[in-house]
């Protein structure tokens, strides 16, 4: 594989992450999966349903092959239930990664920088493979990297707004100084925004609302599935120059003389 | 209403936009950017009755960009209706001729049962008011055996002091529900005849003591018919703003019960017809797009069916107001009111089903809550 996104000891051909919330029904979800590409899948510890299949979505992720489950620990408020979440989703279903998401506030959920940074090193040290949801925070991104994350995973705007890349100058610069994979997670809509963050060396990024709250979500996954892989394509092709220098009509070096030869 | 209100509850500076706004109004407020008290009031205003299907419209849009195509379920438990109160609407009221009953440990564990079988896992526990039959103690022990069952365990219940939310939420609670019933201080006490339900401020206060003691989320809600329904619901606004603002890792709920027909017979004074309830629905959704808005089987199916989605992000299914009401092993008391939507849970599902939605019997998990010592 020339160009996989490496993440903790695996690569992975698809750089497109899919959440698995909010989808009108478990087929409909799933329908999604497959149709994104996508190889790496979230889900959250308080959707597993060990006592009522119908309303369990790992049980039917967990069958889908070629798929890498990440579980999540959506619902910690802090450090101790977030560690308690990851323990036992990796018990349940047996991946090393975890996503990592402390929200202490349930209407806006925008993440706990304390918390998370406090989880993941003890999460590090369970030997997982830690992909923390964080703010777009660059100086946060490298706190996470330096204590052993395998990836971090800015927002682009809030979890589900749908207001696309509103942390755009953060994002370039945690893109510019980071030594593990970005993930950009959260608040993008369109797939053009997906497709503008891989033009501009995002790793990957990770989608739930945006394909489950479409009209149609299958045909959406698909979407966003082209979107990454153009934009990862752009970035690899490398875009030209965009800016045109202006010519001053009044130079501002005439002062030093004609050039000597 | 003549008795003054907290400033942070007084919703008498908007009360003028009700009657001013007209249909531009609405349109703009129900596609503002970030909608406050004042979008909120013009969209209650009787001109937004005439652009109820652009807010439905919005409210839809909304609803499914933060909860998804997902209507999470939930069912009360009924544990006794032994009450010292009179309150004129409620048939659990002291002066009603009614069985009483509280629940044996073993009768609870049957009504768990069959409300496990039913798949239920978020369970919201009610009582009467404070007796020393149904105390303190008696609720903190149910939750806490809910809580060995059910992976999320909510109580509507009386009026708690800190101390004792603390020991709710340390028991297994995870929210609470507590309805101010009416905004309006002269109505509330007229309603509120005798009994520990008599101190509005007490109750008015309630959730936030929650909040700071341990419990996670407070659902608030106002019993449409008891009061002029759009004051109240500017207070309840202005309410659920309130302990958003105070308490920023807690979360809130907001339900929409309408006085049903229930024993002792009494009629809303200010009856709520569907289409206000859908507009103040749809107007709390514009409003507060994150925020859980519940509706019970109070309301007929035909109505559940047509604002799931729409507005409402979290629904009981197949209840039973009566204790005992879940399983045969248990005597039978009189419910609290008439459960309009009486479908089970298979048919409730099979309607989600068939309008694209997903029933989330399961949102949480126990693993959050914090271990014993």
């Amino acid at each position: 594989m020339n160009d996989g996104l490496r993440l903790g000891d695996r690569v992975f051909a698809s750089r497109l992450l899919l959440g698995t919330g909010k989808f009108s029904s478990t087929p409909a979800m799933l329908r999604a999966v497959r149709a994104s590409g996508a190889e790496l899948v979230t889900l959250a510890l308080r959707r597993f349903n060990r006592e009522r299949s119908e309303d369990d979505i790992y049980g039917p992720l967990s069958t889908l092959e070629g798929i890498t489950l990440v579980p999540n620990t959506s619902g910690a408020m802090n450090a101790n239930e977030a560690v308690r979440a990851a323990l036992l989703g990796r018990e349940l279903s047996g991946s090393p990664f975890v996503k990592l998401e402390i929200h202490p506030n349930p209407h806006h959920l925008l993440p706990d920088p304390i918390e998370t940074y406090e989880a993941a090193k003890a999460l590090v040290a369970e030997g997982f493979f830690v992909l923390p949801y964080i703010a777009a925070d660059p100086v946060l991104a490298k706190r996470l990297e330096e204590i052993g994350c395998a990836a971090v995973m800015p927002l682009g705007a809030a979890i589900g707004s749908g207001q696309g890349l509103t942390t755009l100058s953060m994002l370039k610069l945690i893109l510019r100084d980071a030594g593990v994979p970005v993930i950009v997670d959260a608040g993008l809509r369109a797939p053009s925004e997906a497709a503008a963050t891989m033009e501009m060396g995002g790793d990957a990024v990770l989608i739930n609302s945006a394909i489950a709250a479409a009209e149609n979500p299958e045909l959406m996954a698909e979407a966003f599935g082209a979107a990454v892989r153009a934009g990862r394509q752009a970035w690899r092709a490398g875009l030209m120059p965009k800016s045109e220098l202006a010519v001053a009509t009044s130079p501002l070096t005439a002062f030093l003389g004609e050039p000597v030869l | 209403m003549s008795v003054a209100l907290p400033d942070w509850l007084d919703p008498s500076p908007w009360l003028g936009l009700l009657q001013q706004a007209g249909r531009a109004a609405v349109r703009q407020a129900a596609a503002a950017d970030s909608p406050g008290i004042r979008e909120f009031a013009v969209l209650l205003s009787p001109a937004a009755a005439g652009e109820l299907e652009t807010m439905a419209q919005r409210a839809q849009a909304l609803t499914r960009r933060h909860f998804g195509r997902t209507i999470a379920l939930y069912a009360p438990l009924y544990v006794s209706n032994y009450c010292p109160s009179g309150c004129s609407y409620c048939g659990f009221a002291s002066d009603r001729w009614i069985r009483r009953h509280k629940m044996t440990p073993a009768e609870l564990e049957a009504e768990t049962g069959a409300l496990k079988k039913m798949g239920l896992e978020e369970i919201l526990l009610l009582t009467g008011d404070r007796v020393a039959t149904a105390d303190y103690g008696y609720v903190r022990d149910s939750v806490a055996y809910l809580a060995s069952r059910f992976h999320n365990v909510a109580a509507e219940v009386f009026a708690m002091s800190e101390e004792e939310y603390g020991g709710l939420a340390a028991a297994g609670c995870t929210s609470i529900t507590m309805y101010q019933e009416t905004y309006d201080r002269d109505r509330y006490e007229r309603l509120h005849g005798w009994g520990p339900k008599r101190d509005y401020t007490w109750r008015l206060d309630a959730p936030a003591r929650a909040l700071a003691n341990g419990i996670r989320v407070a659902g608030v809600g106002a019993l449409l018919g008891l009061s002029e329904p759009l004051p109240e619901m500017l207070c309840l606004f202005r309410h659920a703003t309130y302990l958003r603002r105070r308490f920023w890792k807690s979360g809130i709920a907001i339900s929409f019960p309408r006085i049903r027909p229930q024993s002792g017979g009494y009629a809303a004074e200010f009856p709520v017809s569907e289409r206000l309830l859908a507009q103040i629905i749809c107007a709390f959704r514009i409003c507060l797009p994150d925020v859980p808005l519940v509706l019970s089987t109070r309301e007929s199916a035909r109505f559940r069916d047509g604002i799931a989605g729409v507005g409402i992000s979290k629904m009981s299914v197949a209840s039973k107001t009566s204790v005992g009401g879940y399983s045969d092993a248990v005597v039978r008391s009189p419910g609290q009111f008439e459960i309009e939507d009486q479908r089970g849970v298979e048919s409730f599902c099979a309607m989600l089903a068939a309008k694209g939605l997903q029933p989330v019997f399961k949102n949480w998990d126990a693993v959050y809550r914090e271990p014993a010592a």
